[in-house]
């Protein structure tokens, strides 16, 4: 059985089909691609899974073998499934150590009332949280930046920390919503090899959307390509990169400059 | 952590902000007052007491004392109230408070000055509990509350009929007001009240309440509300379609001048008890008439204007008579003289419905002033309105009390 | 201004000295401190500002609450109020009619605005900004016109002569004796408060009021954590009322509760700055130093300080909170990354 399952996924919102009788198989260990042109579904898809959308009425989402069709966010979150944003949505206000902390929220064993009178096991349990959430910050190395408000970094330390953040929540998915959008080559290469340390590391299995084609065709083990919400094509990054359907709904589209370099990149 | 010590420093240089005290100067009489300054003709009271004790010192003072007074507004609100009272006890270290406007804000401000031994003079509020705390530094200028409603309820009983319907405003005179007319029609022709509608402080919309006094048939309706929203109820009642002959019957804010302003036609006929009559022919009554319209801009003053006016001159006649050091070693003293100057006026006669008198004991016997009422009706509502006393009842003075 | 927190440094370096012995050692130390306050004030001005102090003692007690729903976590209430009033007639009735000494009385009238802060917070989950902001000005006031009409709860009169605390013999009973209550339960407040913002819920709550979406895809329960925001902050709001109402002389009224109240602590907060917990504190001493200090100008006080309030949230967003953040804590970070600029140039 896949880690994450949909059957007829759909949603609709008023009369426009987003996502329309999805099917998807996220096999455990492997890194899975999700690609397709603006428009195609992919945030949708990220939103409905990891339970910020509810599905329309007769779809069916399975992850790590339980139903989650009709669970909320917090308690995806807690099966193993964490994601990132495109636009990061990082706490902005917090520091850079409390925002990876938020993400271990749901592993954090003391009580509120252990905090209020400070009690020894609390200061034990704080000090290895601390200890945990700082060598993840080694990792992906923003460890020097700990205590400066996340606000204060820069476009691609920000970019780092949001994948630490949903790091810090132990999954068993991690959902990459454009992970490398607005990076200069250096950066992606840096990106790409911290996820791939992270994989091995932590047995991850990795959802990736992803603009940038050259990350897909560099890194996937399998790709799905969405176009109007439809799966239009699915196999290896090989297979798909020649099936005229895919060719056919990329070349089809009208694309701006931007969207054209980045596909002859690939 | 870094902050910290950031807001424990910030709490210690309040401290010192706060410490820079007002230091008082001896030889002047330091009179406290704490009024509710915030309709337009509260405010107006508030400046009545203030100009008059201008007056005085213009006049040369009190045995060559000027009087310093400070004017706080409590907004009716028994919390602002109190700590206006702790402020002139301590801060401007006062020898007599004067205040409050409402009753709920001079009802705690009677434990503040028993417990400070301070002397406090009541202008307007009429709750009766206020006189029956067993304080010996309280005095009451206006009409307790327990004789308007003997007076009213005499009144409607003999000559307007037993069947009253009632509309109850919750501020706390109102209600007092409501209850202690009831219970006096119970108690001196044994009626039971027709109709009873409790409605907000500033309710708006009484009509479905008049439509069901309307087909109650009663003799009367009793309108228990302060100023504004009586004058709404009034005409409403008249909208519902209350013929004329049911007669209107006011509390005692209905002598405020903004009943007859704003209720227009709907205030003739409303009767009511009051301190002080606008249409008393006496010269005093005429003088403070025409004072007041050129001062204040007033068409004809009501009782909060005369119980202002007559409360000056209570103090003034007790200041007079006490014999102050007024330095700081003899703070205590002097208020204890004040004290005692005030609870020996007696039978004094000014503009007020009858004479007040105070007596030494710590009772309400002793300490409500004014036992007269006047019962007041409007002929004429509107700007220029127009009023007659239909009659002057003086109450026993144990009236009304357990 | 670096200049004027330089003695701010030298105190803050002193205390985080203390707090390396042990978290609560600067709060003892401070407490300590703070215990001859009254005796100082006396021979400094008089015993007004005594009074005075346990008046903003209990109003810090408000805001620091408050802060907590507000600022942590970015809920908009304007029913705080209404929570404070419940407190302090719970507690007072108990007292009056159940003759309970206040040491039970404000326990259990702190539970019950606990209780009461679910039913103010549930709008919460639905609601957002303005229209949250309405649906719980409507609950609030609610409160208050439920006190105003029934005569049980005090009606129009009020509720009168509250016992005063007591232990033993010894009876809190005037205003210096009344500081070493209100002192203590403000610091505790306090204390709690950071220990609150330290902890697990104290981020749950800051995540939510950074990006909902994202805190709930993080693992946090949106929803419970909202409504645990206001049941602490009711809690607080519940000790406050409690405090105010066996305050000699013992009288509350319901007008003691009006969104005019409630406007005085939503500046507070403002002032002193949104999620800063010091801000709350000396949002609260500031605006009633300066409430007091204009009394005699009470024609133009309510519009100026409305004006004051619009002005701070046009120009100073983050209050005064934020604006010592920028030079104590910020600029430690500008140093930081010239540094690193350098080091890699």
């Amino acid at each position: 059985m896949a880690l994450l399952e949909t059957r007829r996924l759909s949603k609709s919102f008023g009369g426009l089909r987003a996502i329309h009788d999805l099917d998807i198989d996220v096999e455990a260990g492997t890194i899975h691609g999700l690609i397709g042109p603006n428009g195609s579904g992919k945030s949708t898809f990220f939103n409905l899974v990891s339970g910020v959308y509810p599905p329309d009425p007769g779809s069916s989402i399975t992850f790590a073998g339980t139903d989650v069709t009709k669970s909320p966010p917090h308690a995806i979150a807690k099966l193993g499934m964490a994601r990132t944003f495109q636009l990061l949505r990082l706490f902005s206000e917090m520091t850079v150590l409390q925002n990876v902390m938020v993400g271990y929220h749901t592993h954090v064993p003391y009580s509120l009332l252990g905090t209020l009178v400070n009690s020894p096991r609390t200061r034990r349990i704080d000090a290895r949280i601390t200890e945990e959430m700082s060598e993840l910050l080694e990792i992906i190395g923003l460890a020097e930046y700990a205590d400066m408000p996340a606000a204060e970094l820069s476009g691609g330390q920000r970019r780092l920390l949001a994948l630490g953040r949903a790091m810090a929540t132990r999954p068993k998915l991690l959902m990459l919503d454009e992970p490398a959008a607005g990076l200069s080559p250096v950066n992606v290469d840096n990106l790409l090899s911290i996820v791939m340390a992270l994989k091995d590391r932590y047995g991850l299995t990795l959802l990736i959307v992803e603009h940038i084609l050259k990350v897909v065709m560099d890194t996937c083990d399998r790709v799905t390509v969405l176009d109007h919400g439809e799966k239009i094509g699915e196999g290896s990054p090989t297979e798909v990169k020649d099936d005229p359907a895919v060719v056919e709904a990329y070349l089809g589209q009208e694309m701006d400059d931007e969207e054209v370099r980045q596909a002859m990149q690939a | 952590m870094t902050t910290t010590t950031k807001g424990i420093t910030a709490l210690l240089a309040a401290g010192l902000v706060t410490g820079l005290a007002a230091t008082a100067l001896a030889g002047e009489i330091r009179i406290g007052v704490t009024m509710r300054m915030v309709s337009e003709n509260g405010q107006k009271y508030g400046q009545m007491v203030v100009d008059e004790f201008d007056m005085i010192n213009k006049a040369g003072g009190i045995n060559g004392h000027t009087l310093d007074v400070t004017l706080l507004n409590d907004e009716c609100k028994s919390d602002k109230g109190v700590a206006n009272a702790n402020k002139l006890i301590f801060q401007e270290k006062i020898h007599l408070l004067v205040g409050s406007t409402c009753s709920s804000v001079s009802l705690p401000i009677v434990d503040v000055t028993a417990k400070t031994k301070v002397p406090q003079i009541i202008p307007h509020s009429t709750n009766e509990k206020i006189t029956q705390k067993g304080s010996a530094w309280v005095f009451r200028v206006p009409v307790s509350g327990r004789y308007y409603a003997g007076v009213n309820a005499k009144y409607v009983g003999e000559n307007i009929g037993k069947k009253i319907a009632y509309l109850c405003a919750a501020d706390a005179a109102s209600q007092n007001d409501c209850e202690a007319m009831q219970a006096q029609m119970k108690s001196q022709f044994g009626a039971e009240a027709a109709y009873v509608a409790q409605v907000q402080e500033k309710e708006v919309d009484f009509r479905t309440h008049m439509q069901k006094i309307k087909s109650a048939g009663v003799d009367g309706i009793m309108i228990a509300a302060l100023a504004e929203t009586m004058a709404r109820a009034l005409v409403q009642s008249y909208e519902a379609g209350i013929p004329a002959s049911v007669n209107r019957i006011g509390s005692s804010s209905a002598s405020n001048s903004p009943v007859p302003a704003i209720a227009g036609d709907a205030a003739k006929g409303v009767f009511f008890t009051a301190a002080y009559a606008a249409a008393d022919d006496r010269p005093i009554a005429r003088l403070f008439n025409e004072m007041v319209r050129q001062r204040y801009g007033i068409h004809a003053p009501d009782h909060d204007f005369s119980q202002a006016y007559d409360l000056v001159r209570i103090v003034e006649i007790a200041l007079g008579n006490a014999d102050l050091k007024l330095d700081s070693a003899n703070l205590a003293a002097d208020r204890t003289a004040i004290r005692d100057a005030i609870a020996n006026v007696k039978g004094y006669q000014g503009l007020a419905s009858g004479p007040i008198s105070f007596c030494a004991e710590a009772t309400p016997q002793c300490r409500d002033g004014n036992r007269t009422a006047v019962l007041i009706a409007y002929t004429k509502g509107g700007k220029d309105y127009v009023t007659e006393v239909l009659a002057r009842v003086t109450m026993p003075v144990d009236f009304g009390l357990k | 201004m670096n200049l004027l927190l330089a003695p701010f440094r030298g105190l803050v370096d002193f205390f985080q000295a203390l707090a390396r012995i042990h978290r609560i050692v600067p709060w003892l130390v401070a407490y300590v401190f703070l215990l001859p306050l009254p005796e100082i004030l006396s021979a400094t001005g008089n015993d007004y500002y005594i009074y005075l102090t346990n008046r903003i003692l209990i109003f810090i007690l408000l805001s620091v609450g408050l802060n907590i729903v507000k600022g942590f976590c970015g809920q908009v209430t304007v029913g705080h109020i209404g929570l404070y009033a419940i407190g302090a007639v719970t507690s007072s009735l108990l007292a009056i009619n159940y003759g309970w000494p206040f040491w039970a009385a404000m326990p259990a009238a702190v539970v019950v605005t606990g209780l009461a802060g679910i039913i103010i917070g549930l709008p919460s989950v639905r609601l957002e900004g303005a229209y949250l902001a309405l649906a719980t000005l409507g609950l609030g006031e609610s409160v208050r016109i439920m006190i105003a009409v029934t005569p049980a709860l005090g009606s129009s009169t009020g509720i009168m002569l509250i016992p005063p605390p007591q232990v033993g013999s010894f009876v809190f009973d005037d205003f210096q004796k009344y500081y070493y209550l209100v002192m203590t339960a403000a610091m505790i407040g306090i204390y709690l408060s950071f220990s609150i913002l330290r902890s697990a819920t104290g981020r749950a709550f800051m995540a939510i009021r950074e990006d909902v979406i994202a805190a709930s895809v993080h693992g946090i329960n949106v929803p419970a954590n909202k409504l645990l925001a206001f049941v602490i902050s009711a809690l607080y709001a519940g000790a406050a009322g409690a405090l105010f109402a066996h305050m000699p002389p013992g009288f509350i009224h319901h007008n003691n509760f009006t969104i005019i109240e409630m406007v005085t602590l939503l500046l507070m907060v403002v002032m002193g700055g949104i999620g800063h917990i010091w801000g709350g504190v000396i949002g609260a001493i500031i605006v009633y130093i300066i409430y007091d200090n204009t009394l005699e100008f009470y024609h133009i006080q309510p519009l100026t300080f409305g004006l004051i309030m619009v002005l701070l949230v046009v120009f100073m967003p983050q209050g005064i909170g934020g604006v010592i953040d920028r030079y104590l804590v910020t600029k430690r970070f500008v140093k930081l990354r010239e540094e690193k600029s350098d080091g890699a140039a």
